[in-house]
């Protein structure tokens, strides 16, 4: 009984650690679906956005406010800022020489990062207010994550309502499916990109900012991150929010109770998630960027 | 990509290629009698990871396939001449054609899943592979001993020839593996393998309608690749006497990437942006703790340079 508690409380970790994957997952699946790059620094906006909480937050609820607020603007400059950096290759630039410039930047602020930050992970205070465990039957459990997961879990449903019904959302959808119909039909597919972009930037350091006290900054968690999100986005397959959430939940499992369970079988589980999706979809050139849900 | 290569009649009338291939050569091998002991183990780290650029070249100059995975055969290569060498094999012929065999039995494991994809997808899914492999070797600890890796005896040239504890016999090792792994490399691309997967690499649905069995041809493909990544796993062993979880980590994928982008398409390009990017990262990062600013900075370079190139050259 008390092993299966034991259990229950982890699944609860992993559940908040799959939200925290699907947040920065989308941002990764949107940037993906819209520009057909694969953003070798969203990593790297996940870790901004955790410096960013480390530094700015810390006691009350109203700066957690402005810790949120300022890596929201970063993000969403750092993801417009993307088209930019990457105009310069032309609309048919090599896959190579896209990633090779998100390399270049991911390498590039991860030194900056780790010449002002020093070395060692930083700890985030989370706010008072939202200190402390709450009890759930037996168990404690820390407020904050369950606070984290409403957060998240909200933003996972706005972001669906906002893809299928909005405008906004169809006018995406058009130009992910095909950007010359719908520039043809009077979208300004420069204008839907650039704000994708930025979107997708803002939801990955956005989730820094949340997510620092479940997975704090410090060197490497850039790479963690932007490998495990992109897992979850080829199994969730671009595109489609509700894909993206299954298989970011499905990530967050492996990682925790996974890893707690069986360490050297966690790696071969996510290999067998990625096969069994990728066997059962079939084969495409791009995963189903062109099929947006 | 591979245009370079593609145009034999634009090569001009003089063999200035050989001549200057063969003067590199000379010098390569002179360079022991040259520079210091530790450049001569600068050059012998370039010439490792040269061999892991060729692999991911094959894959990303010549068949077309974005690979950021390769440095997960070259780990298992690395750990098989590992587990050899701490076995009392210490042959360095023997770790070569055995972490060779490892290299491409992890590449043909893994090819299904990434075959399945092309593109920008078939990177993201090597990258995973690569990853989830690093994981691998951290957690499996009664076999890699996990983050603290494998210390090994030094590789022997032949069994029961000297060991190889000199940096400059090291590196003329290392040099005459690497010379025979190119000579491989260069019959591989010259023959039909080499030109169905870049045939592939032009056009995959003409060849597919053209009756090639391309998820065949291109799994064969994988396979060399990840034969040469493996085999370049065991030099490194040589040189380093020593392998851990790093050494198949993000920043030796990014780099093995960026020194096959700096070829353009070609092997010899490809080693020679291994050299490149030791040199920017070790020789003149490595006195100012800004290594991978140097690194971030070239692989910028490398990206805005290579449209700028392709633009001039036509």
């Amino acid at each position: 009984m008390d092993q299966l508690t034991t259990y229950a409380v982890t699944s609860l970790d992993g559940v908040a650690f799959g939200l925290l994957l699907f947040t920065v997952g989308a941002g990764l699946a949107l940037i993906f679906g819209v520009m057909d790059i694969m953003n070798l620094a969203h990593g790297t906006l996940y870790l901004v956005g955790a410096y960013v909480a480390a530094t700015l937050s810390g006691g009350g609820l109203l700066a957690l406010g402005v810790a949120l607020a300022v890596g929201l603007a970063v993000g969403a400059g750092g993801g417009a800022a993307l088209s930019f950096v990457l105009r310069p290759l032309g609309r048919e630039g090599s896959h190579l020489d896209e990633a090779l410039v998100t390399l270049g930047i991911a390498f590039i602020a991860a030194d900056g990062m780790t010449a002002a930050f020093g070395a060692a992970p930083m700890q985030t205070h989370v706010p008072t207010a939202l200190e402390g465990s709450i009890s759930l039957g037996i168990h404690a459990y820390p407020v904050y994550r369950l606070v984290f997961i409403g957060v998240a879990a909200l933003v996972a449903v706005l972001l669906h309502v906002a893809v299928r019904r909005s405008t906004p959302g169809k006018m995406l959808r058009a130009t992910i499916s095909d950007p010359d119909m719908a520039a043809a039909s009077g979208i300004d597919t420069g204008r839907v990109r650039t704000a994708a972009l930025a979107v997708g930037g803002a939801l990955a350091v956005g989730a820094g900012v949340l997510g620092a006290p479940l997975l704090g900054p410090g060197p490497g968690v850039d790479n963690t991150v932007l490998v495990l999100s992109l897992i979850v986005v080829v199994v969730g397959g671009a595109g489609s929010i509700p894909g993206t959430l299954l298989a970011a939940l499905l990530v967050g499992q492996v990682q925790t109770i996974g890893v707690v369970t069986a360490p050297a079988l966690a790696p071969f589980a996510l290999f067998g998630a990625m096969l069994i999706v990728l066997v059962l979809r079939g084969r495409t050139t791009a995963v189903v960027a062109g099929r947006p849900a | 990509m591979t245009t370079t290569l593609s145009r034999p009649g634009v090569l001009p009338a003089v063999p200035v290629r050989p001549l200057v291939f063969a003067g590199t050569v000379t010098v390569c091998v002179a360079l022991p009698w040259i520079v210091g002991a530790y450049q001569i183990s600068l050059a012998a780290s370039a010439l490792v990871l040269g061999t892991l650029a060729m692999s991911t070249q094959l894959l990303v100059g010549v068949t077309g396939l974005p690979a950021f995975g390769q440095a997960a055969y070259f780990g298992v290569g690395a750990y098989t001449a590992a587990l050899l060498a701490n076995a009392g094999v210490t042959a360095g012929p023997v770790h070569l054609v055995a972490a060779a065999s490892t290299g491409a039995a992890a590449a043909l494991a893994t090819a299904p899943i990434v075959l399945r994809t092309r593109a920008t997808t078939f990177m993201m899914v090597t990258f995973a592979v690569q990853s989830l492999t690093a994981t691998l070797a951290s957690k499996w600890k009664p076999v890699t001993n996990g983050d603290d890796g494998l210390h090994t005896p030094a590789v022997r040239p032949w069994p029961g020839g000297p060991a190889l504890t000199v940096n400059g016999f090291t590196y003329l090792y290392v040099l005459a593996a690497v010379l025979l792994l190119g000579l491989l490399m260069a019959v591989l691309l010259r023959s039909r393998l080499g030109l169905v997967l870049r045939g592939n690499a032009d056009h995959e649905q003409r060849m597919a309608a053209l009756g090639h069995r391309v998820t065949g041809e291109l799994t064969l493909g994988y396979v060399a690749a990840g034969a040469f990544a493996g085999a370049g796993g065991a030099l490194l062993i040589a040189v380093n006497r020593y392998v851990s979880p790093a050494d198949m980590g993000f920043e030796v994928a990014a780099v093995t990437l960026l020194a096959a982008a700096i070829g353009a398409g070609s092997m010899t390009g490809a080693v020679v942006g291994a050299a490149l990017v030791v040199f920017a990262r070790d020789y003149l990062g490595g006195s100012t703790e800004h290594g991978p600013a140097f690194l971030g900075i070239l692989f910028l370079l490398v990206a805005y340079g290579r449209p700028l190139v392709k633009r001039l050259r036509s």
